[in-house]
């Protein structure tokens, strides 16, 4: 029996996957992760079912569940919903106190927020009119490549000169990689030059919101060590990443729930 | 007198010759390759084979397009700008306003009272609202691009897309499909946004009459509909809107020449036999 018999959950219903996590004392104790596919609320069910099981708790015996992400109102519960930026910050706040910007780099979206000390967002942009900052890109180009996306990071860390692209839209990008591969490029660096060009796109999204040290980058971007080094480089700063940078914000969710301002 | 213009574009090289009346002699239209100067060559001298002239008879050959600096016996290289210009102000002497769309960029173009460039707009940074939009979602619906226009004017409706970005409309569009949107509204909804992105970029320069649509988008019969739908009057298209910035150059070098300049070596077609 724990010290502590208070559990909550956070449930991040994004675009591309579902994330649950459930925290005991702070400290993240049980978490999934599971592709959203058509069966959002199905699919969402079953990982907290999961989820739950591996944390040997039952649904009606947590003290708080909060709900986030832009599917949060297909959710299969009652509970009460919090933007996924507000749960973004207390996640990266309460992993590391000194985080002033996050960078999120999903599947579809890139956003950027700049938060205080306090973790409230005192600044808030999101990149969606253009899949060039977004994971999109990488996962378009790597489709050309016939490469799963998890092998990017590591590949592309070994790029010699990597290839500069004419513009940087994703879909001309494409075409670009498929003559550059006939003319002998390599994979990596391809991926290298596509790692630029989103980053030139992420620190024009972080400029707006003005950046502030310590940077903390999550989403699935945050598992590409290629990516993350761009970025790093565009901004002149050492980047942070959580352990599961996908996870931030259903970890932060469940934080938030844990307090009195939002609890059941 | 014959004058040549040779227009290289993303995906489409063309040749114009015209004499010195201005009249077309001869026109022909290949495709771009990863190596323009042999096809480059290829298109030229098909154009001349059809005008039944020579290479040396050629008084003065102009090169545009954005291959226009791979093209080693023209005898000089002038902007697709000025050459869409001077083109379809042959054809059309009211034209105030030129609308392009190429395959990966679009352009708007303002005449003046003389039918000089006065100001231009370009999009070439991203596939939005370029010929590239349609080419992927045509693949995507399993249309041939020319059939596209057709199908858009079938439509009973418009389904609206919201995306720009031609990636994330790709999404959008299967998304619509899965939800049992039909595919010719899709399609109008597709024109519709490739208008609104021309139209608002080219806002900038003032929309006025005459209006002309040039360029591979002007033989899509749907989308000059839907950028006339948005500029609110009826607009222009060349009777052949691939070879306006050929035409155009052709005559540029016509009016260099008639102002006497003279290419600057004696131009033999040993000259290219190089890269052929």
């Amino acid at each position: 029996m724990k010290a502590n018999p208070r559990f909550y959950a956070g449930l991040d219903m994004g675009s591309v996957s579902i994330k649950a996590v459930i925290v005991n004392d702070g400290q993240m104790v049980a978490s999934g992760l599971i592709p959203s596919g058509g069966q959002y609320k199905a699919a969402a069910a079953r990982l907290m079912e999961e989820v739950l099981a591996k944390a040997a708790v039952a649904l009606e015996d947590l003290s708080g569940l909060v709900v986030t992400g832009l599917g949060a109102q297909s959710a299969p519960f009652e509970a009460p919903q919090v933007s996924d930026i507000s749960c973004q910050a207390r996640g990266c706040h309460v992993l590391f106190p000194s985080a002033r910007t996050i960078i999120d780099i999903g599947g579809q979206f890139t956003k950027a927020a700049r938060i205080t000390p306090q973790a409230s967002i005192a600044d808030f942009l999101m990149s969606e009119k253009c899949a060039t900052g977004s994971g999109r890109f990488l996962q378009v180009i790597a489709r050309i490549l016939h490469m799963p996306i998890e092998a990017i990071g590591p590949l592309s860390l070994q790029a010699q000169s990597p290839v500069e692209f004419s513009t940087n839209c994703a879909v001309f990008a494409e075409s670009e990689t498929i003559s550059r591969l006939a003319e002998g490029a390599q994979p990596a660096d391809i991926l290298a030059g596509v790692h630029r060009a989103m980053a030139a796109k992420v620190k024009m999204l972080v400029k707006r919101v003005k950046l502030e040290a310590e940077v903390v980058l999550t989403g699935g971007g945050g598992e590409d060590a290629g990516l993350v080094q761009a970025v790093g480089q565009a901004l002149g700063l050492k980047i942070r990443v959580p352990e599961t940078p996908r996870l931030t914000a259903a970890f932060g969710a469940a934080c938030l729930a844990a307090e009195p301002t939002v609890k059941r | 007198m014959p004058f040549a213009g040779i227009d290289i574009g993303s995906t489409m090289t063309k040749v114009v010759i015209a004499d010195e009346k201005e009249k077309v002699l001869a026109a022909h239209i290949g495709p771009t390759g990863a190596e323009h100067r042999h096809l480059a060559l290829r298109v030229m001298d098909e154009t001349i084979a059809r005008a039944g002239l020579t290479f040396a008879a050629l008084d003065f050959i102009v090169a545009t397009g954005y291959g226009r600096i791979n093209v080693p016996f023209s005898d000089k290289q002038i902007t697709e700008i000025t050459c869409h210009a001077r083109g379809i102000r042959a054809l059309f002497a009211s034209a105030k306003i030129i609308i392009d769309i190429g395959g990966q960029d679009s352009k708007g173009i303002k005449l003046d009272a003389d039918g000089k460039v006065s100001d231009f707009v370009m999009n070439d940074k991203c596939a939005a609202g370029t010929g590239r939009f349609l080419e992927v979602i045509a693949e995507t619906l399993g249309i041939a691009l020319a059939d596209m226009g057709a199908i858009a004017l079938a439509a009973e409706g418009v389904v609206q897309i919201s995306n720009m970005c031609t990636v994330f409309a790709e999404h959008e569009v299967t998304s619509r499909l899965a939800e049992g949107a039909g595919v010719p509204e899709i399609v109008a909804g597709l024109h519709q946004a490739i208008a609104g992105r021309v139209v608002n970029m080219t806002r900038r320069l003032g929309l006025e009459k005459d209006l002309v649509v040039t360029g591979g988008g002007a033989k899509n019969a749907g989308l000059v509909e839907a950028i006339a739908a948005q500029v609110g009057f009826a607009v222009l298209t060349p009777p052949e809107p691939f070879i306006t910035g050929a035409l155009g150059a052709a005559l540029a070098g016509k009016d260099l020449f008639q102002r006497g300049i003279r290419p600057q070596r004696p131009r033999q077609r040993e000259d290219v036999t190089f890269y052929s």
